[in-house]
């Protein structure tokens, strides 16, 4: 598997390990995952073709996920690396792909919707460069080829959504538009991992699946400010965020997508387009067709995060 | 001349004897054979062990097997009424009088005070000591004392006096309550022509108990002698009443069959000054009815309106009204009863699809027909008109059978508005099941915050006061509005819509309304309400369940009974209503299962279906083994023989997990929070969420506190609770509009 540093990645091969298979983790950089490694770069074809020798299946995680990357640094890591993966895949025969529901991303509320084709060719670097790679992966891989588009993945030690969160919100610098009213789904992080699990599966022994997306999510959506006040009550953060109007926000979003030139800018117009609208998912033919359901939940999930936070884990 | 057209057995109750038909016997037995039973154990019979009331009901039917042949007419009273009942179901009976009786005990209905008193002490009041004899005996007058006390010299006589009180059963565990249950469902199910003589003054079997033998039987002949007590077949009127109705085709013809025309009440009561309409434009006196409508019937007639013409009705509710309605009636034309609360557009595509040839209506309704073009009638009328006109020589047009009589317009808080047509046999069967709702008497009349309401009185037969108020606005409706209806006639009875129900409770001040029974329609009406109006009403409060439709449909006892499922209670399903639970999805009859669906109904008194052709209409009327069946859009259940309303089928909520009825989740959160709430869907069928709105000033997000206090009072997963206005009907100003609150609910949470 590729990406095992991120949370999510983490937690999917230690469950793939915790159930007895033979994992190989291939990334840049050492993960904290207690299995075999090989240090390599997916943008290196010959280096992805050989560390695959011998696997059955891959899943493939990695992803540059800076909030605002150069475009040809994207397309590198995340349509060039995926393209590499999925043809050193040929050899190993199954390939589970992760990638992201904002690929269907349409400039409107995705309001209980299935796993719509990836056509978004907006502004947002990462996520333009993840539609043309879930392309290039169904193109390029093996016949057994599952799409999995985890939603807004959290969990204890999550440095990108929970992260910035508590970040801003201890900053007293959260703003959310229209007081966060729109309905937004989210996946505990152990969810989503068992989802990749029994993706990997269907990889070997359901071939309607095959070809096939899916959105993963908890099922639950919530208004995102309440989201968001029950994650900041669950890490101890006793601060509340400030409500702006949706079309200010959006207007600022516009304005910086032009003139920032910082590494990470407070605001772009897909982040809030993102959180203006609402975005949660048909679930009823992913769990049929997956066989996963979500065993912990919004309730369980941050009964976890209350119990990092006592142990001072929540966010690193 | 010896007697000829049959037997008349009397049965007496307790503690009386064959002596109670006295009157009975001396009036009837020149064209009947008439034997008075003294019951085992009572009266001069033998005494013996102590009998039940199976056993008793045996004895009867073993007696009248032997000793009748030909004609078997059954008269009985007191607690000889059940036994009498229960021989029917076994025996083939021509006719039943009952007299002050029971055949169960009607439910919110103590136990006579007296009854009760003497079963606790039975031995020491009915058989120790004469007490109870003599207490019954002082029920009359003095001439009959001593005759009822003479059998039950001496305590050994009284012995069956006690067994019998202590056979009666109150609970479900006490001996004969099986045998009284049987009793009831024999009366409710039978067809033998009925007739309740009941004495009006009687403390142990009131007005309460000839109310439920009403509802179970409404067809049943009703007559009151308003002097008598309980020992009424004593009473010299009660043996002539009872003559009068065995000589009359009431009891001859089958009891059920709608011979009787709709005007009927108009022609009987021609010669009545007392008056059929009070209301803030004037009174109508019956003879005033009669009068002014054959003047009205003969302008239409000399308008060219004929049998089967439609005359659009724009008039607004009062007496001309009454005088429009009846005059086309006798012209046998079709009025068509307009609703112009959903406004002009609306009114016009129902009148037009009615096809009127004539318009009547007041100045100012008459230019709004001319200026919104609402008909394209040649011919317009205005009272002032139509009291211009000369009584024609011809009869009153005869109507019959499946002839439409009548199109109502209904208010579209449901759905679009429609114009629902009546035939006559329909008309003449709800004139039955509403008389057995509302039980009022010739002189009795009723109030009521719905318009259309009004043109029941001259059907019925009784008297309608109109609130003074603006009839379209019921809210405005409140106690002292209510209150001085009663001071203008012997209102006995009120029907109200919620809205006006909600108001009458909270303008109450600790005051009662005195009234017998007040029926709220309209809407569902929640436990909470009903409980409320019950606590600033002396009578009953009802909530039968009906629609324009099929009016009514249960017999709204129970109101304030809380469902396994949730819900609001409408009651029992009437007798000749059928219903049927259809499940939502598939064809399958839910209705033996308890689970829920939507609501099926089919009874005598159901519309012939809507005028236009709307093609959204198509479906509401269906066949299911030769029964026509009116699909009303609700869904419900029925538990424990009371059928539970559990909202729209349109605002049925499908979750992943099912579908689950808005009502259902709405119950125990609005009951935590004490304020209105709605449970509406969000999201793609199949897939929707359930989203709690919680009513406030604005649409927005609740805070903290009233979020997890939706969250812990539902077991439902909530994905989102938000304060918003409640949108309700412009009529009842009670039905929330799911699903328009549904729409704005969607957009606000999609961020659009």
């Amino acid at each position: 598997m590729t990406g095992a540093t991120s949370l999510l990645g983490r937690h999917v091969a230690q469950q793939l390990l915790a159930r007895g298979d033979e994992v190989t983790c291939f990334q840049r950089h050492p993960s904290a995952v207690e299995s075999a490694e090989v240090l390599g770069d997916i943008r290196d074809a010959d280096q992805v073709t050989a560390v695959m020798k011998g696997h059955d299946a891959v899943i493939h995680l990695a992803a540059l996920v800076a909030p605002q990357p150069r475009y040809d640094q994207a397309y590198a890591v995340n349509v060039t690396g995926t393209i590499n993966v999925a043809l050193a895949a040929r050899s190993a025969g199954r390939m589970v792909y992760v990638s992201s529901p904002s690929v269907a991303f349409a400039h409107a509320p995705a309001v209980g919707v299935g796993a719509l084709p990836p056509t978004y060719t907006g502004r947002d670097v990462y996520t333009r460069t993840k539609a043309l790679a879930e392309i290039a992966a169904l193109r390029s891989g093996v016949g057994a080829t599952v799409v999995v588009r985890p939603h807004l993945v959290w969990g204890p030690g999550d440095t990108q959504l929970l992260g910035r969160v508590a970040e801003r919100a201890r900053a007293g610098r959260l703003v959310l538009p229209d007081g966060g009213r729109a309905l937004v789904d989210t996946t505990y992080v152990s969810d989503a991992a068992a989802s990749l699990v029994s993706a990997l599966d269907r990889t070997g022994d359901d071939s309607t699946t095959w070809g096939q997306a899916y959105v993963v999510t908890g099922g639950e959506p919530r208004p995102l400010g309440e989201l968001i006040r029950l994650f900041l009550a669950a890490m101890d953060i006793n601060s509340s965020p400030r409500s702006w109007p949706a079309p200010l926000v959006k207007l600022l979003g516009g304005i910086v997508d032009r003139a920032w030139w910082g590494s990470e800018p407070p605001i772009t117009s897909f982040a809030a387009q993102q959180l203006s609208m609402a975005h949660w998912f048909d679930q009823g033919e992913t769990r049929r067709a997956l066989r996963w359901a979500p065993s912990m939940g919004l309730e369980g999930g941050l009964a976890q995060l209350r119990s990092a936070t006592r142990n001072g884990s929540a966010t690193t | 001349m010896a007697p000829s057209r049959g037997t008349v057995v009397c049965v007496h109750g307790n503690p009386t004897w064959g002596y109670l038909w006295k009157n009975v016997l001396t009036t009837l037995s020149s064209q009947w054979r008439v034997i008075a039973v003294d019951q085992t154990g009572m009266g001069y019979s033998e005494r013996g062990r102590p009998r039940r009331l199976g056993e008793r009901i045996d004895d009867l039917v073993n007696f009248c097997r032997q000793e009748v042949s030909g004609n078997l007419v059954l008269a009985a009273h007191d607690w000889g009424g059940a036994v009498a009942v229960g021989a029917m179901g076994q025996l083939d009976v021509d006719a039943l009088a009952l007299s002050n009786t029971a055949v169960s005990k009607p439910e919110h209905v103590a136990v006579p005070p007296l009854i009760a008193f003497s079963r606790s002490l039975s031995s020491v009041v009915c058989q120790l000591t004469p007490g109870f004899v003599w207490g019954a005996a002082a029920m009359t007058n003095r001439q009959h004392r001593a005759a009822l006390r003479a059998p039950y010299r001496g305590s050994r006589r009284r012995r069956a006096v006690r067994d019998f009180v202590a056979d009666i059963p109150v609970r479900s565990s006490d001996p004969s309550f099986m045998s009284l249950v049987g009793v009831a469902t024999v009366f409710d199910t039978s067809r033998v022509p009925t007739v309740l003589l009941w004495g009006g003054r009687d403390l142990v079997f009131h007005h309460r108990f000839l109310s439920d033998l009403r509802r179970r039987r409404p067809e049943a002949r009703v007559e009151r002698l308003e002097n008598a007590a309980h020992l009424a077949p004593l009473d010299d009127a009660w043996a002539v009443r009872f003559e009068e109705w065995l000589n009359s085709d009431n009891s001859t013809s089958e009891a059920s069959s709608p011979g009787a025309s709709l005007l009927q009440p108009v022609i009987d009561r021609a010669g009545d000054e007392s008056s059929v309409y009070v209301g803030p434009d004037g009174t109508v006196s019956w003879r005033e009815l009669a009068l002014r409508s054959a003047r009205a019937a003969g302008a239409l007639r000399s308008a060219k309106i004929r049998p089967g013409d439609r005359v659009a009705v724009l008039t607004p509710p009062s007496a001309d009204l009454l005088v429009t309605a009846v005059a086309i009636w006798r012209c046998g034309a079709i009025p068509v009863v307009a609703d112009a609360s959903g406004g002009l557009r609306q009114l016009r595509r129902l009148l037009r699809a009615s096809g009127c040839c004539a318009v009547v209506g007041t100045r100012r309704t008459l230019a709004a027909n001319y200026v919104g073009r609402l008909t394209k009638a040649p011919v317009r009328f205005s009272m002032t008109q139509l009291d211009r006109g000369v009584p024609s020589n011809e009869e009153i047009a005869s109507t019959s059978g499946s002839d439409v009589v009548a199109i109502v317009h209904t208010s579209g808080a449901t759905g679009p508005a429609k114009a629902v047509r009546y035939t006559h046999d329909a008309l003449v069967a709800q004139r039955s099941a509403v008389q057995g709702l509302v039980q009022l008497g010739d002189h009795e009349a009723f109030t009521t915050s719905f318009a259309a309401f009004v043109l029941l009185a001259p059907v019925l037969g009784v008297s309608c006061v109109r609130p003074d108020i603006d009839i379209d606005k019921p809210s405005t409706l409140g106690f002292d509005e209510l209150l001085a209806t009663t001071t203008l006639a012997s209102v006995r009875a009120a029907w109200l819509s919620p809205a006006a129900a909600e108001r009458l409770v909270a303008t109450a001040q600790g005051r009662k309304l005195p009234v017998d029974r007040v029926l709220l329609a309209g809407a569902p009406i929640s436990a909470e309400l009903a409980n409320a109006v019950s606590s600033v009403v002396s009578g009953e409060v009802l909530a039968p369940y009906g629609m324009t439709e099929c009016l009514p449909i249960t017999d709204g006892t129970l109101p304030t009974v809380v469902g396994p499922r949730g819900g609001t209670s409408t009651g029992r399903v009437l007798p000749g209503v059928q219903l049927r639970i259809a499940a939502l999805l598939d064809d399958r009859d839910l209705t033996a299962s308890g689970e829920w669906g939507e609501i099926w109904v089919a009874a005598p008194w159901m519309s012939d279906g809507y005028d236009g052709r709307d093609l959204s209409l198509a479906g509401s009327f269906v066949r299911v083994d030769g029964v026509r069946f009116h699909r009303t859009g609700d869904v419900g259940y029925l538990d424990g023989g009371l059928l539970f309303h559990l909202g729209r089928r349109a605002h049925v909520i499908a979750t992943a997990h099912g579908a689950v009825a808005s009502v259902e989740v709405e119950g125990p959160v609005a009951a935590a929070l004490g304020r209105r709430v709605a449970a509406v869907a969000v999201g793609p069928i199949g897939a929707q969420l359930i989203c709690v709105v919680v009513e406030g000033a604005s649409l927005g997000v609740a805070d903290v506190a009233m979020t997890d206090a939706v969250r812990h009072a539902s077991a439902r997963s909530i994905a989102a609770v938000v304060t918003s206005p409640l949108p309700v009907d412009h009529r009842h100003q009670s039905k929330i509009d799911r699903t328009r609150l549904s729409r704005s609910v969607s957009d606000f949470l999609a961020g659009r």
